[in-house]
């Protein structure tokens, strides 16, 4: 990173930790919150979907157990902070278990695998948690908003700050290999098998830290909610939208999604999805690269024309 | 003890015998070449060697240490290195990222980023790729891409290096090039199996060559034998002249 790279992130840290300080209005406070949710879960998608490669439809599974065991730990009594690492290491394991049959199908195969399996924990949490959970009263009387915001801000800092480390590391050169050419891979000694799982680990890890700081966030709602399918999906298109693969491509898909929801949904209620869907269709067929892409190739003409 | 003992190797693909019980050694600081006709069985034997396919039956043995069966990610490590006839850059890297996965995951593998990076970069320089080494692979020519190819797996610092066609679809005077190259790396102590269909350039590279037809080795020679070797003539290179 650069001196203005390091200039930018600084001031954009200072402005983000006083935002609640300045800003009163509930509904900002609220877009901050979604903002820095999805920038959460698809970074955390990024790490599997964009470093690995392997597109996972599955991924609102590791938010929904992360959200629901959170939940429950925490309306038990637990710390609030214990019962989210715990939600997010039960995801983990959910993503070990099923990761090792999920790897030998390939391609759309794999996609499809853990669709299937995101879309049996719905029913099943569907059946099994009937009712709504709600926030109990004598909590909701303290119920304020800017400790959500903080919470959100610390998930979607340690998930940024964690994929940026990781990419740049060892394990980023390996598993951004094994994306790239598996065969290859393999014959300089990265075993395939192990990388993926690593980063299958690590994106369900965030999904469900996410799926918890959701937890203690929202007052009331069906658990089956947080297993939705359209948890999965935003969160890869706006992976794509901004740049898949990169650090700072779901940061920008994320504000851009959310923003532009915000703005499309006042207007024309559910339109925004049409919307987000013909955008993501076309990101993919003309612009593999999202945002970060365009961004790059300005970069590289100004680079060229000021030589 | 030789470097490499490969006995009785087997290997069928439905009723087809593409491996069929082969054996034959690789001395240190040699370059042996591995010949014969489209389909008998020179790719099967390099990807048994290197566990992207398990053997039927057979031994492999490197250094004294039985690998057969090995799974292909721990090949590298212990000290053998590929590569492909169909080469398999990483396209989205570039020509400098291709070749740190060699030297960061092969067989002194290492944490420090740095100090891979700029020994890379000498093995890019060893291949006349150093110009190259921060454009993406995608961009590269084929004879610059086998030059990648073949900078990765020195990087991975391979006792045997296992090279498969690696002039196919080189003009003559590249080649030559990559003749001279190989020759060099040899010179570094670095023992070389090398599969290949150009007679000119085997027979002035290898020390011993081992010739394959339908799965089975039928000569095993020095070049000058094995040029004027009936059998061979019959069912390789007289097609070849032909
Ligand atoms: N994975 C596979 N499944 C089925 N058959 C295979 C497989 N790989 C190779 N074969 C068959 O095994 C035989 C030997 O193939 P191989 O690729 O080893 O030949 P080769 O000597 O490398 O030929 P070439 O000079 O054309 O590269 C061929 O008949 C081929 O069709
Ligand atoms: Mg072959």
């Amino acid at each position: 990173m650069n001196k203005i790279q390091i200039t930018i992130i600084v001031i954009l840290l200072a402005a983000l930790l006083a935002f609640p300080q300045f800003i009163t209005s509930e509904s900002v406070l609220n877009l901050a919150v979604y903002v820095l949710l999805y920038v959460s879960i698809a970074s955390s998608w990024n790490v599997l979907g964009g470093f690995a490669g392997q597109t996972n439809l599955g991924h609102a599974a590791f938010f929904g157990v992360g959200a629901l065991v959170t939940r429950m730990l925490w309306f038990a009594g637990w710390n609030i902070f214990a019962s989210m690492v715990i939600g997010a290491l039960v995801a983990v394991v959910l993503a070990l278990i099923i990761g090792v049959p999920a790897f030998r199908l390939r391609g759309v195969y794999f996609a499809i695998g853990t669709l299937a399996l995101s879309q049996i924990l719905l029913i099943t949490v569907g059946n099994t948690f009937s009712t709504i959970s709600s926030i109990p009263t004598e909590d909701l009387k303290v119920y304020s908003l800017v400790p959500r915001y903080y919470m959100f801000l610390g998930v979607a800092l340690l998930t940024i700050v964690t994929a940026y480390v990781l990419l740049n590391s060892r394990f980023g050169l390996g598993i951004t290999a094994v994306r790239e050419e598996e065969d290859a891979a393999e014959s300089l000694g990265v075993s395939a098998l192990k990388y993926k799982m690593l980063a299958f680990g690590i994106s369900a890890f965030f999904g469900g830290l996410t799926g918890g700081a959701f937890a203690f966030y929202h007052v009331g709602y069906y658990p089956q909610l947080t297993f939705g399918p359209e948890w999965t999906f935003d969160s890869m298109m706006m992976a794509y939208i901004g740049g898949v693969g990169t650090i700072v491509g779901p940061v920008i898909g994320a504000v851009f999604f959310v923003v532009l929801r915000e703005f499309l949904a006042l207007r024309f209620a559910e339109f925004h999805l049409i919307i987000f869907g013909v955008l993501f269709i076309l990101v993919v067929l003309f612009l593999p690269d999202g945002f970060m892409g365009i961004w790059e190739k300005i970069r590289k003409r100004l680079l060229r024309r000021s030589k | 003890m030789p470097l490499l003992k490969i006995e009785g190797l087997c290997k069928s693909f439905g009723g087809l015998k593409a491996v069929n019980d082969v054996s034959f050694d690789v001395a240190e600081g040699e370059i042996v070449g591995l010949i014969g006709p489209n389909g008998s069985g020179k790719t099967t034997l390099l990807n048994l060697l290197t566990g992207f396919l398990k053997p039927d039956a057979g031994l492999i043995t490197f250094q004294g240490q039985n690998i057969t069966g090995y799974a292909r990610s721990n090949i590298c490590p212990t000290g053998i290195a590929r590569t492909f006839q169909l080469v398999k850059p990483f396209l989205g890297f570039t020509a400098l990222q291709n070749v740190m996965v060699g030297r960061v995951f092969g067989r002194e593998s290492t944490q420090d980023l740095k100090r891979a990076a700029e020994e890379s970069k000498a093995s890019l320089e060893r291949v006349g790729l150093v110009d190259k080494a921060n454009m993406l692979a995608k961009d590269l020519t084929l004879m610059q891409r086998k030059r990648l190819e073949l900078a990765r797996a020195l990087a991975a610092k391979p006792q045997l290096l296992l090279l498969d066609e690696l002039m196919a679809g080189l003009n003559v005077s590249e080649a030559d090039e990559v003749c001279n190259l190989i020759l060099n790396i040899r010179d570094s102590k670095i023992t070389i199996l090398i599969i290949e269909h150009i007679v000119k350039a085997i027979t002035t590279l290898s020390d011993r060559v081992v010739v394959l037809n339908m799965g089975t080795k039928i000569a095993e020679g020095a070049p000058m034998e094995i040029i004027h070797n009936p059998q061979v003539i019959d069912v390789y290179l007289g097609r070849a002249r032909a």
